[in-house]
Parts: C-alpha cells; structure tokens; sequence
C-alpha cells in the first residue's frame, strides 16, 4: 500500500526567462515495508523532491498524498500535525538542538508528541544499535559528526513514524556505520512495516533498498 | 518552557549577562521609584498624617501655608468643629547643642484641635505648657533627647523637646511642632493674626469668607514649593528608561531568536507548531525578565538598608507592584517582536 505518492508532480522556480524548472513531471510512490532510495548528484532536484514529498513545499502542480490525505488540501497547520504524527526527517544538517543533551532532545519528543513513540526499551535498543547508548548525557557540541548523525536519526525514528524521509544520513558517516544504517532502515521496512525514503548522493546503502530511483535534471527513472 | 529552561541552564553566561542586564535595568527603576517615592513622603507626610482634606488659606496666598494668614477678624466669625485645627506655618533654622543647625517646619497648633490631640508619638507628651515642642524623629537620629532644647532662628528663647514623633515631613523638612503664640513669636506677628491656615478632614469643608480659599489637599500638596516639579522629572525619567529598556531586551531577544533560527527550521521540519516555539520564546523572555526583578528587588532592599538616613527612599508597595507589572509587560513586549521571524522561518532552508 503507498503511503506516500506523487503524481505529475511539477516544481519551478522564477518566472519567464529566469523560469527554472527543478523538478518535471515526477510520479513516485513509497510503500510501507519497502526502502526507496533517490539517488542523484548534487543540484538535481533530490532535496526538493524530498521537501515536496513531506509537505515543508508545496509542488508547481501535481499531487501528493500521505497517508490517504492530499497535502494541497490541508491547512499548514494541518500539514505540521500530519509530518509531527507520520513522518521522521532525518537532516543532513541534523535535526539536534544544541542545547538539550542526548537524552533531552527524546524527553523533547515526549512534549510536542505525547502518545505513540518508542517504549523506553525500544529506545534504549535502538540506542544500543546505534551504538550512542553511552551517549545519553553529552549534548551535541560533545558528539562527532558521526556520533550527531546517528542520534539525529535515533531522534527522527523516536516518535515512531510510518515513512521516514532522509536526506543524505550516511553522509558523516564510514563505510562500518553506513552498514549499521543500512541494516536498521531495512529492519525498520521489514520487520516494522515503515517506508523509508532516502535522498543520497552515493551508493553505499544500495543493497539495502528495494527500489533505486535516479534523478537527473529533474526528471525522475526508476534505475532498478 | 522545557526548551526555554533547558537552553538557560546550558547557556549561563549568555543568559547570566541578560538577566545582568534586566537586573540593572530595574534595580535603576526601582531606586530612582522610590527616591521620587521617599522625596514626594517628605514634602508631604506632615499633611498626610493630619488626615487632611481641605486646607482653607488667603485666597491671596498662591496656595502657599507658607504664605498665609489668617488675621483674628477672620476667625472671630468662625466655629471650628473637631474635624478643623489652625495651624501656623513658618521656616525656622532649629540650633542645639547635640548637632548642626537644623533647617526645619514650625507649625504651631492649637494644642485643644485635633491635630495636637490626635498626634501619635514615639516617646515624650504633647505640648501643654509655654515653650515646649514635639519634634520629627530626625531630630532623635541627630541625638537630640527629651528635655534637650532648641533656638530658632535668632531667637533668644529655648524651646525644651517634650516629645518625638515619626513621619513628619513638611518641604523635605523635619516638622517641629509648638502651639501657634510660639509661631506668631517666631513670625514677629501681633496677637491679631490668628494662624497660617484651617486645616480640615471634612471634605466639604468652606468657611464662607470671600478672602478665605478652601482647597482640597490634592490641589494644596501639587502647589507645594518644587513638588510637581520633582515628581515630572522623576516620572518622566522612570518613562524613558521603560522605553529604554523595552528597547534593550527586545533587541537581545531578537539577536537571540535571529541565531536560532536554523535550530527552529529543524523543529519546524519535524512538524514542531510554531505556536510551540513562540511559547518558548516568550516564556524564556518571562523567566529572563522574572529573574532579573527577583535579584533586582533583593539589591534594592539591600541598598536601601545601607543608605545613609539623609537619602529620603521610600517604597510603596502598590507602586513597587505597577512597577514590577510594568517590567514584565515590557520584557514580553520586547519577546513578542521577534515572533514574527518564528512564524516565518522556513523549514525547507535546513533540506539540501
């Protein structure tokens, strides 16, 4: 079933002669249980399409749909519930905010949403996995860039969403902590039914997707 | 307030010095408040604890006790009930053994009216004989005793102190208090003048002759010598330094809120409300400001019990409060302007 699905999805930037055309005609559709990588170089449109499939932009024209509901149709505020309930981000500039330890930024979740994250056995796992569980009272300023990856992600899979978007989240990381990546975004497609789509410049997660799609001067083809 | 308590605690020197900042903002509010306070006490803590609310003086006199008599003809047509005294006004230089020369108040009474009778003292009796006065406990802090005497002016005559009284204060000046053929002496008036003025806590009070003028205290204090004066300088500078300060932490927070930014673009992306980040803001804002008052108000109790006696400071809890009101509306004033950068951070800036 898709969760999130795009259709003649159109992005332009400017007008007339300064018309840019950042993304052209996209159709893509993301199913739970699956990994979905968009790979692509720099400047082609990856983090557009990515904004766009989570609601922070919305499309020139087309349509897109999550969970059932057309992002077009929803008030901002509607679309702020709907990313908060239903979509992690996962940021290449990560998502920590400096001033609240490792710890801090799960209790932060804990406010803003109240019910359906991680049990704290799920999370210490998760931790575990990531091998940050030792990391839980440094703030941010302390961690590596690897180490602040990897608890951005831990924080965008905390509130337990059904489709995580990630923009280059291997990016800090080296081939051993790709792996580890790798097999936690396929564990969570396969044994919890999440979709993940993840933006990425390089291939090292390859063999971990169901489905590579490649971008190219904003036009989209799935590559395999 | 998590994140807004959070970033306090790991940032304390940045938000040590703003709180520094509101400290020093209000401590200078608060001492000059009750400087203006404590100086308005001493023009008029005499009027204020005779219970006064009509003064009847010549309507010659510019409403001025100071100017004013009232001549034996006058009051000859008059009954005064108990809610009416005389009394007698005069600027004299008291000079004793104990201290300097001590510029004061006398205000003679007649020692049957109210005033005299209702008069509360701190130590000693009322006046009841030829030359004897009642002085403001000034004069004890100077080290004046009962039984030690006075001269006025250059007057011959020794007055012996029979009693101390707290809270009287006329023109920032210490009151001695006498009966009125004292002030008529010290005056060099005949017995054909009477007093200064009819002081009266009836508020209804007029005595129906055309030369006599009956003013309610409000109108009589703003026309004491400067009192209106000194009041408008110290409001206006007590205003000025509210904008200013309005000015100051509006600006923190904004320099504040412009480098977060990125960090609100990240919770916005997650689905963070902005109604959750403008919360923060101001709540923040309110915790800056709370602290800043909290510590401002133990250093103005602080300086306050040091300050020499002569410094005339006086706090009112009333205008403590509008003051302290007033701080806090400012601080979530200066907290509100930044909103605007909140509302429109664009979550899309953090992505790719």
């Amino acid at each position: 079933m898709s969760v999130i699905e795009l259709t003649n999805v159109n992005k332009s930037f400017g007008v007339d002669t300064s018309k840019i055309d950042v993304l052209q005609n996209i159709n893509f559709s993301a199913q739970k249980g699956e990994v979905s990588l968009i790979v692509g170089p720099s400047g082609s449109g990856k983090s557009t399409f990515l904004t766009i499939a989570g609601g922070l932009q919305t499309p020139s024209s087309g349509q897109v749909v999550v969970e059932s509901e057309t992002m077009s149709q929803l008030s901002p505020k509607a679309r702020d519930a709907l990313r908060l309930r239903k979509i992690g981000f996962i940021l290449q500039a990560y998502n920590l905010v400096p001033y609240l330890t490792v710890a801090e930024q799960f209790q932060f979740v804990d406010r803003i949403k109240t019910q359906h994250n991680l049990s704290a056995s799920d999370l210490n796992a998760l931790l575990q996995d990531l091998d940050i569980a030792n990391l839980v009272k440094k703030y941010p300023s302390e961690l590596s860039g690897g180490q602040m990856q990897r608890v951005a992600i831990a924080r965008a899979l905390y509130p337990d969403p059904e489709i995580i978007l990630a923009d280059e989240p291997t990016a800090a990381l080296d081939s051993e902590r790709v792996a580890v990546v790798g097999q936690l975004f396929q564990d969570l497609a396969r044994q919890r039914d999440k979709a993940l789509v993840v933006v990425i410049h390089d291939m090292r997660l390859e063999k971990y997707a169901d489905h590579i799609y490649e971008i190219l001067d904003g036009r989209m083809k799935q590559a395999s | 307030m998590f994140l807004a308590l959070k970033e306090i605690k790991h940032e304390k020197l940045r938000y040590g010095l703003i709180i520094g900042m509101v400290l020093l903002i209000s401590y200078l509010v608060y001492i000059l408040s009750g400087l203006a306070f404590g100086l308005a006490q001493q023009n008029t803590q005499g009027v204020e604890s005779w219970g006064a609310q009509r003064i009847v003086l010549d309507k010659d006199a510019n409403t001025s006790l100071q100017q004013s008599l009232l001549t034996k003809s006058q009051t000859d047509k008059l009954t005064l009930s108990k809610s009416e005294s005389y009394v007698g006004q005069s600027s004299v230089v008291a000079k004793g053994s104990k201290a300097r020369n001590i510029s004061a108040q006398f205000i003679g009474l007649d020692t049957k009216q109210y005033i005299a009778q209702d008069m509360k003292l701190t130590s000693g009796h009322q006046v009841n004989g030829a030359n004897q006065v009642v002085v403001d406990s000034q004069f004890q802090q100077d080290g004046y005793k009962l039984g030690d005497t006075l001269k006025f002016n250059s007057k011959s005559q020794a007055y012996t102190i029979v009693g101390f009284t707290e809270n009287a204060k006329l023109n920032i000046a210490p009151i001695i208090y006498g009966n009125l053929s004292t002030w008529r002496t010290l005056k060099n008036l005949p017995n054909s003048f009477t007093a200064s003025g009819i002081v009266s806590k009836n508020a209804k009070y007029t005595t129906g002759i055309t030369q006599l003028k009956s003013y309610d205290v409000h109108t009589f204090i703003q026309a004491l010598p400067g009192y209106s004066a000194q009041n408008t300088t110290f409001t206006l500078m007590i205003g000025f330094l509210m904008v200013i300060s309005i000015v100051v932490i509006a600006v923190f927070l904004y320099i504040l809120t412009i480098q977060k930014l990125p960090n609100y673009a990240v919770l916005r992306a997650q689905g963070v409300p902005a109604k959750t980040l403008v919360q923060n803001t101001i709540s923040q804002a309110l915790l800056l400001v709370s602290g800043g008052l909290v510590l401002a108000i133990a250093l103005t109790a602080l300086t306050a019990s040091v300050l020499p006696m002569g410094v005339p400071i006086g706090f009112n809890l009333p205008l403590l409060a509008v003051i302290t009101v007033g701080i806090i509306l400012t601080g979530i004033l200066g907290a509100i302007i930044p909103v605007r950068l909140i509302l429109k951070v664009d979550p899309v800036s953090v992505i790719g």
